[in-house]
């Protein structure tokens, strides 16, 4: 009995396996779109050391910014807090964090299916 | 839905606009009114709330807090005795030793983005949890890092500008390349107008303004002769209540008050 009930959940592991992939999947296509729109120009800093101070702020494009501030404010955000928040859509708003996070500016982190964008303040190098 | 209290900076391009004048008597303006109220003095590299208050000792300084050294409820100072009525009133102040000023001014880009994140935190731990209605912020002049966090961290930023031509000119830059870029709100005060000035009538003066800075006019302060022989060491809110000073910072709340 029990290894009928197994067997019949692994299908369904599979599909949920299947559809994480294809959102990480997505979530870097966004992000290759936006720097091609972009021209690449936002990653020209260094990867290693940008903690995500009021200059940096300053510095950075106005699309970028809006997103930065939006996740200085509210701490720890999904891409969809964001977008509610700066009331752009949730797949431009995913690019943009993930450029974030390529530019060391911000951590993310998965529990389950959802993926948290932070200011890793204490622990930046 | 719960109204959320609000944070307010009090900027300047230039120093000895009235900033610090300006954020001390706006904080007893609405004390007086009932409200709750914290100020800080964010001006790490010329501390002068002590000074203007007569405090010299506290447990922890915000220099303290901003170095994590200890939690926001060690800086406030009860001060709610001075302004009477059902208001409250705390401060927080910054260390006025010539240790710490060099300390604050020697500080890192991660040291200064870690103070933002505790300047952010204080929405929480000062509006939300402990229910203060405003939190003033009285900052350094000009492009300071501390005066930046200040202004990120809050909701409205209320600028303290003269007629002085550099002035006008390095606020007009500030407004667009600082507080446009960061999406602020913006409010302009006028400080020590000259009676000459006023003579055309304030309404042109304030058109002048508006066309000069495109930003609100929150408030005219003329120059008054005995706001600036106090120099700085009364607390008009609190002992001149009939002075015209008074009343107008008295106005200034208001408006705020009843912004959305």
């Amino acid at each position: 009995m029990a290894k009928e009930e197994a067997l019949a959940r692994k299908p369904l592991q599979v599909l949920e396996k299947i559809k994480e992939n294809l959102e990480k999947l997505n979530e870097k296509v966004e992000v290759m779109i936006e720097l091609q729109k972009h021209d690449r120009k936002d990653l020209q800093q260094p990867l290693s050391d940008a903690p995500l101070d009021v200059m940096t702020l300053l510095s950075m494009p106005d699309h970028l910014r809006k997103t930065a501030m939006t996740v200085c404010r509210l701490g720890r955000a999904t891409a969809d807090e964001v977008a509610e928040q700066t009331k752009r859509a949730r797949a431009v708003e995913s690019a943009y964090l993930n450029q974030l996070v390529i530019m060391s500016h911000l951590k993310k982190e998965r529990n389950g299916r959802k993926a948290y964008f932070f200011v890793d303040r204490e622990n930046h190098v | 839905m719960i109204e959320m209290g609000k944070i307010l900076a009090v900027h300047s391009y230039k120093g000895g606009t009235g900033k610090t004048l300006l954020s001390i008597n706006l904080a007893a303006a609405f004390a007086k009114h009932g409200k709750s109220v914290c100020l800080f003095d964010l001006d790490f590299r010329a501390p002068s709330l002590s000074t203007l208050l007569k405090i010299d000792k506290a447990e922890c300084w915000l220099n303290d807090y901003l170095n994590a050294l200890c939690d926001i409820n060690k800086v406030l100072l009860d001060l709610s005795d001075r302004v009477g009525n059902s208001g409250k009133l705390f401060v927080g102040l910054a260390n006025p030793s010539t240790e710490a000023i060099r300390d604050m001014s020697a500080k890192d880009r991660k040291w200064e983005m870690r103070a933002l994140g505790r300047l952010l935190a204080l929405k929480t731990s000062l509006l939300n949890d402990k229910g203060f209605d405003y939190l003033i912020l009285d900052t350094s002049p000009g492009l300071q890092y501390s005066s930046i966090n200040a202004i990120v961290s809050a909701d409205l930023v209320l600028v303290a500008t003269t007629f002085d031509r550099s002035d006008v000119d390095g606020t007009r830059r500030m407004l667009r390349e600082l507080y446009d870029l960061f999406e602020k709100k913006t409010e302009i005060v006028l400080n020590k107008v000259l009676d000459g000035s006023l003579r055309s009538g304030k309404d042109d003066v304030d058109t002048k303004l508006k066309d000069v800075y495109q930003v609100p006019l929150l408030g005219i302060v003329p120059c008054f002769c005995d706001v600036l022989k106090a120099e700085g060491g009364v607390i008009f809110a609190e002992e001149k209540p009939e002075h015209p000073f008074t009343r107008i910072v008295g106005e200034m709340a208001n408006r705020i008050e009843n912004m959305g």
